[in-house]
């Protein structure tokens, strides 16, 4: 059966709403891709974009943001494996509660999750009944409030981080993967290490990429713990420019899409492999 | 002393007790078969050995150590799955020398290990290849040759047959056999199957809800089954209640039936209920007056098996089954005849409960 008569077979409405979801999709980046491009008048180029990579607060901001990401991502994945893990393994009953849990975020926004932590972690920790202080406010220090951000922004990639390695635990039958290791003498470490974690890689990737962008975009936590992130420069860049914010959003986007294709490319044959069984 | 004991194993979960009372003693290079109906306890057991299950009292012990309390992954036994449980992210190389790797043994040794295994599982190109590109029964292959690359002390095989098409099913446990018999590994073996039990084991124990029915060889467990259980669960059985009419001469009565026995009624008064069973081959048409029982029916129904035929025939209110041998030369009777069946003494077995 040709291409052609194939594409024919799909019916009508199948096709319409399709084609309403692309222009849904497509046509705001096309305004935006087209904004960026008439900083100049009457003529298309790219001076938004030079203009806008020339500021040297856009490479401190924009590597900030990556850093804080790849931060975030590991620390996902040192607390969500295991845990999917032993729920998958152990505790089963234990599922509704902790899918409740990844699922406060959508719940509870990001303003009052960032006030929260403001309002616990700028008070020092005392050892109780004593004035003796433990810790000083986290809020004080730079180590401190990169560590309450990267704490804010795991509890924010939570629901995606969870549900792809939940999901990715769902196509192994982690249980007799993990008995059969077990029964060869593994560990539990070189069990997650060299079974678990390669079976659900890409999951993993898929959970690591949501987290990335929300990171990246992120813009609530970052300004109120004060944080130069990327999120709030382009917020500021966006209050007293028009055409550089297009610029750096659609650069940001194709980013993303750019991570999604080499994620594709290197997964692919490892998907096949740890799909089929 | 033998080489894997349970003694006195019982496992519940919450109050449900999974396995009762059960005792085992398996000698070494012997292949011991669970036969039972799901929920009979027999994989529940399999992972006590195993150590995936810890008993809520008794002990296991693998030669001479008593394991009861260490984990799986410090116990020297190999295990088969149903469903295969191969790494999917590793070659099947990977997947037969994972084991050895978590040894730390030399790579040299490992790469030999891997290739002698493949050798015996008759893969010897198959090692680069991934468990995805593999048939069912070729992955349960390199599964065999996973759990046996450490040389456990016992290898324990769970359903390894039941997700396999019949050919191969058959043709895998002749194969799992000769292997078994080769390296004299120690073996413990769960099926829900009976053909596969009884042409694979050494002995066979069958269970039913948590018990030992009968521990014996699988000629002592067709032949002479103990309990009704294992009569009925074990081939086609005719079993019916019978009363004990003459100690002297050993005779049962089933309803009109007259049934001479062979085994010993002594312990028995005259009157005492019991069940009786009589396998369908063991009924025939011969007209050997010197068999003891001889019994006048009328043929019900025929139903060709293959190399079986098997006539359904009417005694009184009974229906009995008979197996014959076919061949193109047998002369069956027509439904509606009266024909006269016999059996010998031995032939009727008494069942115990």
């Amino acid at each position: 059966m040709n291409w052609v008569s194939k594409f024919r077979k799909i019916p009508f409405w199948s096709w319409f709403w399709f084609i309403l979801g692309v222009i849904y999709f497509v046509l705001p980046l096309y305004a935006t891709l087209d904004f960026s491009l008439r900083m100049e008048r009457d003529t298309l180029g790219f001076k938004a974009y030079a203009v806008a990579f020339q500021d040297p607060a856009f490479l401190k901001t924009f590597s900030y943001s990556i850093m804080l990401a790849i931060l975030t991502i590991i620390v996902s994945v040192a607390l969500v494996v295991p845990t999917a893990y032993w729920i998958r393994l152990r505790l089963p009953e234990a599922r509704r509660i902790v899918e409740f849990i990844t699922l406060m975020p959508f719940v509870v926004p990001a303003i009052i999750l960032v006030f929260g932590l403001i309002r616990i972690y700028s008070s020092p920790l005392e050892i109780p009944f004593t004035s003796i202080v433990l810790l000083q406010p986290l809020t004080n220090f730079k180590l401190g409030t990169n560590i309450l951000i990267i704490g804010g922004y795991v509890v924010l990639g939570l629901p995606y981080m969870y549900r792809s390695v939940d999901t990715g635990m769902r196509t192994v039958d982690v249980r007799t993967l993990t008995e059969a290791a077990q029964s060869m003498g593994a560990s539990w470490a070189t069990i997650i290490l060299k079974i678990i974690l390669p079976n659900v890689r890409t999951a993993l990737l898929s959970g690591a990429l949501l987290t990335f962008a929300i990171v990246v975009g992120e813009v609530i936590l970052a300004s109120f713990l004060g944080i130069p992130a990327f999120g709030p420069y382009l917020f500021l860049l966006g209050q007293h420019r028009a055409y550089e914010p297009a610029a750096l959003s659609f650069t940001t986007f194709l980013l993303t899409w750019a991570a999604m294709g080499i994620i594709q490319l290197v997964t692919g044959g490892q998907s096949q492999a740890a799909g089929a069984h | 002393m033998a080489y894997l004991e349970l003694n006195n194993i019982n496992k519940y979960f919450g109050k449900t007790a999974a396995v009762e009372n059960f005792n085992l003693q398996v000698e070494r290079g012997e292949l011991v078969s669970f036969l039972g109906p799901s929920g009979c306890g027999k994989t529940t057991t399999l992972r006590m050995v195993a150590g995936f299950e810890t008993p809520t009292q008794g002990r296991v012990i693998i030669n001479n150590e008593d394991v009861t309390h260490k984990s799986p992954n410090q116990r020297d036994v190999g295990m088969i799955f149903q469903s295969y449980a191969l790494f999917p992210n590793l070659t099947v190389a990977g997947n037969i020398g994972f084991g050895l790797k978590i040894a730390k043994k030399p790579a040299e040794e490992i790469h030999k290990r891997v290739q002698d295994m493949l050798d015996l599982i008759h893969m010897p190109d198959y090692g680069n290849r991934y468990p995805y590109q593999l048939s069912g029964g070729q992955q349960q292959r390199v599964a065999l040759a996973r759990a046996l690359a450490l040389s456990p002390d016992v290898l324990l095989l769970d359903e390894p047959l039941s997700a396999l098409d019949a050919k191969i099913r058959v043709s895998l446990r002749s194969e799992i056999r000769a292997i078994q018999q080769e390296l004299g590994i120690t073996a413990i073996y769960v099926t829900h199957d009976q053909e596969e039990a009884l042409s694979i084991s050494d002995r066979i124990v069958v269970m039913y809800n948590g018990h030992i029915e009968q521990i014996g060889s699988p000629f002592q467990i067709y032949n002479f089954p103990e309990t009704a259980f294992v009569a009925s669960f074990i081939g086609t059985l005719n079993s019916f209640n019978a009363e004990v009419t003459d100690l002297t001469n050993n005779v049962l009565r089933v309803g009109d039936l007259r049934l001479t026995t062979a085994e010993n009624l002594e312990d028995r008064k005259v009157g005492d209920k019991v069940m009786i069973a009589i396998r369908p081959e063991r009924l025939n048409f011969s007209s050997d007056l010197k068999k003891a029982n001889l019994i006048d029916c009328t043929i019900e129904n025929i139903t060709f098996l293959g190399s079986i035929v098997r006539i359904q025939v009417k005694v009184g209110d009974l229906r009995l089954h008979m197996d014959t041998f076919n061949n193109p030369f047998l002369e069956l009777p027509k439904i509606g005849d009266k024909a006269e069946i016999t059996c010998s003494r031995e032939a009727v077995i008494i069942l115990q409960h």
